[in-house]
């Protein structure tokens, strides 16, 4: 079943591919669509843990038939233990991610293939490859094949929301591809240095060769390297500098479009952010860098939301805020707090992903995004009101959902690795968030209804079936949280000394 | 370090130190895409550097060649390998970029990065 491993990349880049031939023929577009969408969160779940090797061999020290044809000065060093193929690793850790990542992409598929009549073979193929780059991204042990499909998955997402086709996305798009054309080459300039140094690209061979004294580690290049990529990550995730662009990138997309686009930021942020504190764990400014960027995401993000009257954007800033957290969990560098990071990590896809379908539902039901002209909704479709304001109370963290249970574990890893501060900002943060979410819910659903504002009664089913199910695992995961937290133990063990 | 290897880290930084500046302080958008594409030419050109050995040759290993002698004298492949896999990224993103400053031009007419702004 290793076979699987490869096939979770291969499925959706198969079948985006040949969505794109198909464009035109609906109904084909859609069955195909519906039915790889269904399979992709359900091949996590079945594949074996291990590692996949993509057009080369495993180590010599596991293949003792190659090993026997080689001179005693290879088969003695360290080269032994290398990895001549680029790798994919899967465990419990990856299967979670890559699971929350599927449902997602299954959901947004779903709902965007309900919502419109005719739908574009493009733009599916454009969200499954997407979701295909950014899943091997989380499986990739291959810093040079990551860099390729972050490329991929930037380029994917520029055209999704090229493909939206909602006013200002063209610009939208370009700005976050030039932003790109910057920090792309700065991560391979990071990734060139590490091969300048090491002589290899594979991820765990890099660590192998630092930790045994086949290279310095102390030398500057690793700095430097280490520089590059965190520019790269930042770009990547959405965190400061890059926060605006991202919020804006989520404004600008469909409300499931929307919805798929934050996770592949939460999830690019956590397999970036693994390796690189994987490759540079001995450098404690990689950490603190880790944190600092963080705390600038949470409180940029928070009080920009504040200002928001978009609410698009107003959800985007909330969701780059929320990223900070997950930064915190893995920058304290803690067994605890990389835990709660990870677990806070998938809480907030599937959280933010409910709020952007939310969010579609009233843009469905009025047309506009702008919350001054929107009020008075509870009236019409006062169940979705529900499932919104319960929504927002898991995102800001109330008991007893999965985002109290990883902001609690957060909180308290903060005060027990000594930075009770840390703990305060992110406790008055929380709250800000939920102001900030409540001031919008009562704009949209509770005040008076603006004379002018026409509203449709009907919400696509679809929407309101995918948010249910997304509140459903985040009940679940508040609930037991010991589900997703005990997957986590094959990346701590990296992390961890 | 040989000059040519030099030369080759040399022109790589000015490359990129130039495209970064393009990038920042040039209005016009297709030259600001430019200025890109010398970001990224520098950053390959920087692998390809890597990858250089003074007097080796091509790796490719040919009938009547000696294992030890190629394993000394062959040049390393890998950069070269990643240096394809980029040009060919980066062209797509640069495609993508000008398609998408060519319907800007036709909507706005006008090539500014002020156009950009909301």
């Amino acid at each position: 079943m290793k076979s699987l491993i490869a096939l979770m990349v291969i499925l959706p880049i198969l079948c985006g591919l040949l969505l794109n031939l198909l464009h035109k023929k609906d109904r084909t577009i859609k069955i195909l669509a519906l039915i790889v969408a269904i399979i992709l969160p359900l091949i996590p779940l079945i594949a074996s843990y291990g590692t996949y090797y993509f057009g080369g061999y495993p180590p010599i020290t596991e293949n003792p038939t190659i090993a026997k044809y080689l001179p005693a000065y290879i088969t003695g060093s360290y080269l032994t233990k290398f990895h001549p193929a680029i790798t994919y690793i899967f465990n419990s850790a990856q299967r979670i991610f890559i699971f929350i990542l599927g449902l997602v992409a299954f959901l947004a598929i779903f709902t965007s293939l309900n919502e419109v009549k005719k739908p574009s073979g493009v733009y599916s193929f454009l969200m499954f490859m997407a979701t295909a780059a950014v899943t091997a991204i989380i499986l990739a042990d291959d810093i040079f094949n990551l860099y390729v499909f972050f490329e991929i998955a930037a380029i994917s997402q520029a055209g999704i929301i090229l493909s939206s086709n909602i006013k200002g996305s063209y610009k939208m798009a370009l700005r976050y591809l030039l932003l790109g054309g910057v920090a792309a080459p700065m991560l391979l300039l990071g990734v060139a240095l590490l091969l300048g140094a090491v002589g290899n690209v594979n991820i765990s061979d890099m660590i192998l060769a630092m930790k045994t004294g086949l290279v310095n580690p102390a030398n500057p290049i690793f700095l430097a390297a280490a520089g590059l990529i965190i520019f790269g990550w930042l770009y990547g995730s959405g965190l400061p500098p890059f926060h605006t662009i991202k919020s804006g990138l989520y404004s600008k997309a469909l409300p499931h479009a929307a919805s798929l686009i934050q996770a592949f930021s939460v999830f690019t942020l956590v397999a970036l952010g693994v390796i690189i504190l994987r490759l540079f764990y001995y450098v404690p400014v990689v950490r603190w860098a880790f944190i600092i960027f963080s705390i600038a995401a949470m409180a940029l993000g928070i009080s920009m939301a504040i200002m928001q009257t978009d609410f698009k954007r107003l959800i985007g800033f909330l969701a780059v805020g929320e990223l900070g957290y997950i930064g915190i969990g893995l920058g304290l560098g803690t067994a605890m707090s990389i835990t709660a990071g990870l677990f806070q990590a998938v809480n907030e896809a599937l959280v933010t992903a409910c709020l952007f379908l939310g969010f579609g539902t009233i843009l469905y039901q009025t047309g506009t995004s702008e919350i001054d002209k929107l009020g008075g909704l509870l009236k019409y479709r006062p169940g979705v009101a529900g499932l919104m304001i319960l929504a927002g109370f898991i995102m800001a963290g109330i008991p007893p959902f999965n985002v109290f249970q990883s902001k609690l574990m957060l909180i308290q890893s903060a005060i027990s690795a000594g930075f009770p501060e840390l703990a305060l900002i992110m406790i008055l943060l929380s709250i800000v968030t939920f102001m900030t979410f409540m001031k919008a819910y009562y704009a949209i659903y509770l005040k008076p209804e603006p004379r002018d504002l026409e509203v449709k009664d009907r919400i696509p089913s679809s929407t309101i079936f995918s948010m249910i199910v997304l509140l459903v695992i985040c009940t679940v995961f508040g609930i037991l949280p010991k589900i997703a937290t005990s997957q986590f133990g094959s990346i701590i063990q990296l992390l961890t000394p | 370090m040989i000059p040519v290897q030099l030369a080759s880290f040399f022109t790589a930084a000015t490359l990129i130190l130039i495209g970064i500046i393009g990038v920042f302080f040039i209005d016009n958008l297709i030259k600001k895409v430019i200025a890109l594409s010398f970001i990224s030419d520098g950053v390959n050109l920087f692998l390809v550097t890597l990858g250089y050995k003074p007097g080796g040759i091509v790796y490719i290993y040919l009938p009547g060649m000696s294992s030890s002698w190629f394993a000394q004298n062959a040049s390393y492949p890998l950069p070269f390998a990643l240096v394809l896999t980029s040009i060919v990224i980066g062209a797509s993103t640069l495609a993508v970029m000008l398609a998408i400053i060519i319907i800007l031009y036709h909507r706005h007419g006008s090539l500014s990065s002020k156009i950009l702004e909301d």
